[in-house]
């Protein structure tokens, strides 16, 4: 049995279905993100998870008890928020241990675990400091050490890193993931970026409008995503519309290209319109090595995006962008000039019926 | 830096009614200091603070009105931090109806609140048509009397304090820290005294400030319901002589700023709890 079971949780403002059936196991260790778009239920789900909500229906276990209708305080659940949430009142020391205190557990064993603490984030010399006397980066991770100082079996993170500068963002996720798989702790992130989620955990939970549109780990979300909506959501994407002229072979026409896709095509059939996509960084040109699908098409605008360079291109009529890696030696093509362009049958993804 | 750019940094009007400010409280100040310390003819002296000390019923209900005040504080923060936390936390739409209630006071004179005190608490209360007496009359009582005067006095300070009070809580984030808590383990009682009081310790020194002021000062319950406190002895005073009553106001004006620091001194010296900005 998993660790953490989430069991046909609906949640409901009155009419409103925030959360729809949602199941879910975490197993002991494992880091799962909550990926979506604001009002997506992510952090609704979060928050029934923590005590704060209390499901309309469905159940919670955690370690195989059964805490839907427990009060907060009695989850033994650790809360980071975006806010930090930090006492003011409080020195970074006190912060730290007033979880423990709580508990009432013996002075000597508070101090050594604050201690232990302290040394886990690297704060040493912060100790005795007020929270409005550390950074942004400093006070998250004060927050992350007071929720871990109480030894909690589910260690939740409300979008942590948002209010942070990219910079410390990157290096406290690292951090973060680091001292999560130290402590061997279970540990569920909501995040709406997407890096984020796809850089930091075991398996991704997309959600969108309180349902679950697929669970898997970062490589399957970004390289198979199953729904329309996780394959524009993560990532960048190319899709166009296009008819199935063979659907034995794989075969499709766009705007008079043919192209080949590996796509299962069960219960399609030919003339069947449908929506495909391709990754950017999935396309190449041509003259570099060619693959399954050889496309003309015409260059329509370069754009440098630091490591990366975003070639717009014209596929018969529809709009395509590549991307390359960006290299002293790279030769781009011309503004306005006919090139060819190659991809893989696996790159070709069909996401569905087109309604157009 | 060149003397136009001196000129213009220079917060000229910010000054102005600063010092408008200042001289609006400071000169009647002044004016009962220099009135008190002319008891004798043309001299400048203490002879009013000396015969006002020398009755020993100015020290009787000077300290029973500071015990009363303390007494109107504490009692008011145990009411109104935790309607307000949880007005605040879980019941926002009540905000409106509650302000209304808590400014009641302005329009409900001390002198209506007292005879309704007095017509309630002054017989049992009972239930209706069962003979049953839940309650003996407070008013024949001394403890009965000082509780309906704390309860009273808690009306009157309670515009004040709830204000005090909601103000300090709109500063912190109330929500967050009291869930951050409560994933801490903490009970309502320990997030109410370590979580949230000390975030609003300010808040509360200035709503404690302003209720000490009004219930040392105050007349009307005092004397309706009987109660030897320093504002009927003050009024008494008042009546029948001319300086005592002076030296006495300026006295009273230093001790209630003596007291309000002392609370300052032992609530950790800082208004506001260290860090809370």
């Amino acid at each position: 049995m998993a660790y953490l079971t989430l069991s046909n949780i609906t949640k409901q403002y009155g009419d409103a279905v925030v959360v729809d059936d949602f199941n879910l196991d975490v197993e002991k260790g494992e880091f799962v993100s909550f990926l979506g778009p604001s009002g997506c239920g992510k952090t609704t789900t979060l928050r029934m998870v923590a005590g704060f909500e209390i499901p309309t229906s469905g159940k919670i276990t955690i370690n195989g008890m059964d805490v839907t209708n427990n009060a907060p305080n009695q989850r033994n659940v650790g809360m980071i928020f975006q806010a930090y949430a930090l006492f003011p009142n409080m020195t970074v020391v006190q912060n730290i241990g007033f979880g423990l205190r709580i508990r009432k557990e013996p002075e000597s064993a508070v101090k050594e675990r604050v201690k232990e603490m302290i040394s886990l984030i690297n704060l040493e010399k912060h100790a005795d400091k007020y929270p409005y006397q550390l950074s942004g980066g400093q006070q998250q991770r004060v927050a992350l050490a007071r929720a871990l100082a109480n030894r909690p079996q589910v260690l939740l993170l409300d979008e942590p890193l948002s209010a942070l500068d990219a910079k410390i963002r990157v290096s406290l996720r690292a951090e973060i993931r680091a001292i999560q798989r130290r402590l061997g702790i279970t540990a569920i992130f909501v995040t709406h970026d997407q890096e984020e989620a796809l850089s930091i955990s075991d398996r991704v939970v997309v959600m969108y409008d309180g349902n679950v549109e697929q669970v898997g780990t970062p490589f399957e979300i970004y390289n198979f995503p199953k729904t329309p909506f996780v394959a524009n959501f993560v990532g960048s994407l190319n899709t166009a519309v296009a008819e199935l002229t063979d659907p034995a072979k794989g075969l499709l026409n766009v705007d008079g290209v043919q192209l080949a896709s590996a796509a299962k095509m069960d219960g399609l059939k030919k003339g069947d319109k449908v929506r495909i996509a391709i990754r950017p960084e999935r396309f190449s040109f041509a003259s570099e090595q060619k693959k399954a699908n050889v496309l003309d098409c015409q260059i329509e605008n370069i754009t440098f995006l630091g490591s990366v360079v975003r070639v717009h291109i014209l596929i018969g009529k529809s709009k395509f962008t590549i991307d390359t890696f960006n290299y002293p030696s790279l030769e781009l093509p011309k503004i306005g000039a006919t090139d060819q362009v190659t991809c893989s049958k696996e790159a070709v993804l069909i996401l569905g019926p087109s309604e157009n | 830096m060149n003397l136009f750019s001196r000129i213009r940094k220079f917060p000229f009007w910010s000054w102005v009614w600063l010092i408008v400010g200042a001289l609006y409280f400071l000169i009647p100040l002044y004016a009962t200091l220099r009135h008190s310390l002319r008891m004798e003819r043309d001299v400048i002296g203490f002879k009013a603070y000396v015969r006002a000390f020398e009755d020993p019923a100015f020290f009787e209900t000077f300290l029973l009105s500071n015990l009363l005040a303390v007494a109107t504080i504490i009692a008011s923060v145990i009411l109104i931090v935790p309607t307000a936390y949880w007005i605040r936390l879980r019941v926002p739409e009540a905000r409106r109806i509650t302000e209304f209630i808590t400014l009641l006071p302005f329009v409900v004179p001390a002198i209506i609140l007292v005879f309704g005190l007095i017509r309630i608490y002054s017989s049992p209360i009972g239930v209706p048509f069962t003979g049953i007496e839940l309650l003996q009359p407070l008013t024949t009582t001394k403890l009965g009397t000082y509780a309906l005067i704390v309860a009273g006095y808690m009306v009157l300070g309670m515009p004040y304090m709830y204000r005090s009070v909601d103000t300090g809580m709109r500063t912190v984030d109330i929500r967050t820290l009291t869930e951050a808590a409560q994933s801490l383990g903490a009970n309502w009682f320990t997030i109410i005294a370590q979580v949230i009081l000390p975030n609003i310790r300010s808040a509360l020194l200035s709503g404690a400030l302003l209720t000490f002021a009004i219930v040392v000062g105050e007349v009307t319950l005092a004397s309706f319901l009987g109660v030897d406190a320093f504002g009927p002895y003050l009024f008494l005073i008042g009546q029948h002589r001319a300086y005592e009553p002076a030296a006495l106001s300026f006295v009273t004006f230093l001790l209630t700023w003596f007291a309000m620091g002392l609370i300052q001194l032992s609530t950790g010296g800082q208004g506001q709890a260290a860090g809370a900005h």
